[in-house]
């Protein structure tokens, strides 16, 4: 049973949502200061627990939250002059910790509020908000027929990698001429596929566009929105005076 | 090769957002200016479904193992239809799976999107007269240019405070460890433009 403030941000409209995770994308990327960094964290928790899908959120953020610590880490022992802790030859030094908090901090805290405001949307809603906010129809199409046939497509491939693998196929440099293989027979199923495709969307009266009607703002719309501009304001009004 | 947000200023990141609808303008107009460009839609995204799906699977290319960039492969097959094609994947890998980034969803559109554009260029003057060479630097300068842009970017968006000769450094370590991924893609988009002029003529445009 979704939380109220969950059922709230459903009752948005995609467009909202994607104009909302730009707007405070876009707000969070400006953070230059260390001091207005748990600002940041902390409306990143908000809108992961607000989402109603904190442990989906957060298992697709596992891959950023690696590479900011990647970052992190690499950025603490390559750059620097005043040295924060000593092991042996490896030394964690303050400027590049603090650049590189800096970074992994914005890095995580954007994909969080982006992938805690989107993620609730199906993939058809995602198209949708794309075509509302003008992008071109055939751009959404594009985006709709690549998503309706990625996972065919993957598993086709992957069944494949597979079936080379057990039939002990060439290893290393060797094996690439295999690959191209692989992907050349891909790539001649996929045109086959699209012909049929095109021959049924022309049939059932393909003109405009596939992607859903776009639905109008209402109030609470426009609430949001302002909401989350307001937010984004106040991240940058920190950034400068703290 | 994508660029993940927060690591370069926000000014930079409106810049790419300016460049790519530039780019993807220009490429639209080209679009529309074919025949019947509805007509390309549904291969055009099979296509981009293949692409998308090969670059998730990791091939072995000693001593490691690497995920297939592409861009060189859809340049030489999509033609203009590479920039609207690759800014679609970039956006559903950024916003379903967290890969990538939401404000440098431009600059990793130019990353990709100029390779792909300079590949359909190289294809399209030297197919007829020499397909092997030119298949195999499509592919190959393809992934050498992403990496160019992308040191550019990292090198100009970082922040001054930062020891530069230590930056260029790994950015030197980082290219290099790049290099075997651009031969192996010379040679995938090499084989596999063999083999489908040979199969499936129709798939490769202006061999």
């Amino acid at each position: 049973m979704p939380s109220a403030s969950a059922r709230h941000l459903r009752a948005l409209t995609p467009r909202t949502l994607l104009v909302m995770a730009l707007i405070l994308a876009f707000g969070v990327a400006t953070i230059n200061s260390l001091s207005a960094l748990p600002v940041v964290v902390l409306m990143a928790v908000t809108a992961v627990l607000v989402s109603g899908q904190a442990y989906l959120v957060l298992r697709r953020l596992r891959g950023a939250a690696l590479l900011a610590l990647a970052v992190l880490l690499a950025l603490s022992l390559v750059s620097g002059q005043t040295v924060l802790a000593q092991f042996g030859p490896v030394a964690f030094r303050l400027e590049g910790f603090q650049v590189g908090a800096l970074i992994a901090v914005r890095l995580v805290s954007i994909v969080a509020l982006t992938l805690a405001l989107l993620t609730p949307l199906s993939p058809f809603q995602l198209v949708g908000a794309l075509r509302g906010l003008g992008v071109p129809a055939l751009m959404a199409d594009l985006a709709l027929l690549t998503l309706r046939y990625l996972d065919e497509v993957g598993t086709e491939l992957r069944r494949a990698h597979l079936a080379r693998r057990l039939r002990a196929g060439r290893m290393g440099w060797r094996a690439l001429p295999d690959y191209a293989g692989l992907l050349a027979t891909s790539l001649i199923r996929a045109q086959a596929r699209a012909e049929r495709l095109w021959a049924a969307m022309r049939l059932r009266g393909y003109d405009t566009g596939l992607a859903m009607p776009v639905a109008p703002l209402r109030a609470l719309d426009w609430l949001a929105m302002s909401a989350a501009l307001a937010a984004a304001l106040a991240v940058v009004w920190l950034d400068r005076v703290l | 090769m994508h660029l993940p947000d927060g690591i370069v200023p926000i000014e930079m990141a409106l810049a790419g957002y300016g460049a790519s609808a530039a780019i993807t303008a220009l490429a639209l107009s080209r679009i529309k200016s074919m025949s019947d460009p509805q007509a390309e839609i549904p291969r055009v995204a099979m296509m981009t479904t293949v692409f998308f799906a090969a670059s998730l699977v990791a091939i072995p290319v000693p001593p490691t193992s690497v995920h297939l960039m592409l861009a060189g492969l859809m340049g030489v097959m999509l033609g203009w239809f590479c920039v609207p094609a690759i800014l679609v994947g970039l956006f559903l890998q950024a916003v379903l799976f967290g890969h990538g980034g939401i404000t440098t969803l431009g600059l990793n559109g130019l990353i990709l999107g100029l390779p792909a554009l300079i590949s359909f260029g190289i294809w399209r003057t030297a197919a007829q007269r020499w397909p092997d060479i030119a298949a195999f630097c499509a592919g190959s300068l393809a992934v050498v240019t992403a990496l160019v842009i992308f040191a550019a970017i990292v090198l100009a968006g970082l922040p001054v405070t930062l020891d530069a000769s230590a930056e260029r450094v790994a950015l030197g370590v980082f290219l290099l460890a790049h290099l075997p991924l651009a031969v192996a893609e010379g040679v995938i988009v090499m084989t596999l433009l063999r083999m489908l002029r040979r199969v499936e003529p129709r798939l490769v445009p202006h061999a």
